[in-house]
């Protein structure tokens, strides 16, 4: 999260700052494919780009707070990544387990890289194993930063629905992690 | 179905609902069975790797794209598009405004407006004056004769053919509206009080009435040209005739006895003059 800052960072890229813009994308884009690898597996880079260009369009007449940034943001990844799902139902395609291709690194030349991924894509992919709203209201919660109010706003539940998954989440982790003894 | 309790675990730890928010919350003090937990999620908000962060070159140009686009071309855009606007609604307005004008004014020449505008239309542009309603020449024969004298055409006096002349004259000219020039200059008395007054038949009474006003005195002198004597002069009380003297009007007026317009006498009618009894 940015903090105090965002107002002015977010009125400089109005203006047509890029590094403002620049800021405001390295902030937000890690969380958002974090997210995405969960929600949308094996195109979260894909509907990543889209979403920026579809907030690059939308920048001009956005207004709001931090929250309402990110939760803009990521509703608009969310949808981005249903359309992409009704896509595939309409012509489906053998995918890999994604839970293995998060596990590997991207590029064959970089395993430093695939180090320090590592231990955040072992627990995307313990949080992949959960049920699927479990697992979104957690990463919204936790990597999206948004409050119990804007998650249920986004995935049009009630607040205390919202909270009900997310505590039945963190159960399941916690018996997960304590089933399998992982430390990351 | 009764609520059974289950016995808790001994090496299960107990998490309450105040540790799971507290977790979600990013608290470092997890309770001790929520550590793995802690760890899961601080591995989800650690640091961005490389990778993350390697489409920030498309972004910005995606970036540089839209606001090379927008920021220039909007206020420039925005004073063309008023002022082509405001142009376009003034000219339709005096496009609109000349084509209802111009319109009217034709038609008002035309003579084709309906009466009260086109008399507006002659006081203000000095368009014609709007005609009277005809009457057919068969609604004025078939009409009662008793009626003749009532609207102030003097009955004619003359016998049947002569009637048959004096049919009612429905279009006054512009003498008939009492236009002593077109009156004096012919010499022929107008005959706007006599063809309407249907002198031997007597039928369009209406019109009598109304000339009576416009042309008042100047119809008298038709009443006589027509009237072979024979006529019914008490019948109309309120004519034209009534009002002037018909014996000074001109001789021709039985032209305009007969449907004529002013200025257009017939000059097969010889008129009598009338002897007042």
């Amino acid at each position: 999260m940015i903090g105090e800052e965002f107002a002015d960072l977010l009125a400089a890229a109005q203006g047509g700052s890029e590094a403002a813009f620049s800021r405001l994308w390295r902030n937000a884009n890690p969380a958002l494919l974090r997210y995405l690898r969960v929600i949308a597996p094996g195109a979260d880079e894909d509907i990543a780009a889209e979403t920026w260009v579809h907030v690059v369009r939308g920048l001009a007449s956005f207004r709001g707070d931090e929250q309402a940034w990110r939760a803009w943001l990521f509703t608009t990844a969310r949808r981005r990544a249903i359309d992409l799902a009704r896509h595939r139902s309409r012509r489906p395609e053998t995918a890999l387990d994604y839970a293995t291709v998060a596990q590997l690194p991207s590029s064959a030349d970089s395993a430093e890289a695939a180090m320090e991924n590592l231990s955040t894509a072992a627990a995307i992919a313990l949080l992949a194993g959960l049920p699927r709203l479990q697992a979104e209201v957690i990463l919204l919660r936790v990597v999206a930063g948004l409050d119990t109010e804007s998650v249920a706003r986004m995935l049009r539940k009630s607040p205390g629905a919202v909270r009900v998954a997310a505590h039945r989440g963190l159960r399941r982790l916690a018996q997960i992690t304590a089933d399998a003894g992982v430390t990351l | 179905m009764p609520n059974i309790p289950q016995p808790q675990r001994q090496d299960e730890p107990v998490v309450t609902d105040a540790d799971l928010a507290a977790l979600l919350a990013g608290t470092t003090d997890a309770a001790p069975g929520l550590r793995p937990v802690a760890d899961v999620l601080a591995a989800l908000t650690a640091e961005p790797t490389g990778m993350e962060l390697a489409g920030e070159a498309g972004a910005l140009a995606e970036f540089r794209r839209q606001a090379g686009a927008q920021v220039p071309a909007q206020r420039p855009r925005r004073s063309s598009e008023l002022r082509s606007r405001f142009g376009v609604k003034v000219g339709a307005s005096v496009t609109a405004v000349a084509v209802v004008l111009g319109g009217g004014a034709v038609a008002a020449f035309a003579n084709v407006l309906p009466a009260p505008i086109q008399r507006l239309a002659h006081e203000a542009i000095g368009a014609p004056i709007p005609p009277a309603r005809h009457h057919s020449p068969s609604h004025s024969r078939t009409a009662a004769p008793g009626r003749s004298g009532v609207h102030g055409e003097p009955p004619a006096r003359g016998g049947p053919g002569a009637s048959r002349q004096a049919r009612p004259h429905a279009t006054p000219t512009p003498a008939a509206h009492g236009n002593p020039q077109s009156q004096g200059k012919k010499g022929n008395p107008p005959g706007e009080g006599n063809g309407k007054g249907g002198q031997g038949q007597g039928n369009s009474q209406g019109q009598g009435n109304s000339q009576g006003h416009h042309g008042s005195g100047q119809g008298q002198g038709n009443s006589q040209g027509k009237g072979n004597g024979q006529g019914q002069q008490g019948k109309a009380p309120h004519g034209p005739a009534q009002q002037g003297n018909p014996h000074k009007k001109g001789p021709h007026g039985s032209a305009q006895a007969n449907g004529r317009p002013a200025g257009h006498p017939r000059r097969s009618v010889h008129p009598r003059p009338v002897m007042d009894p």
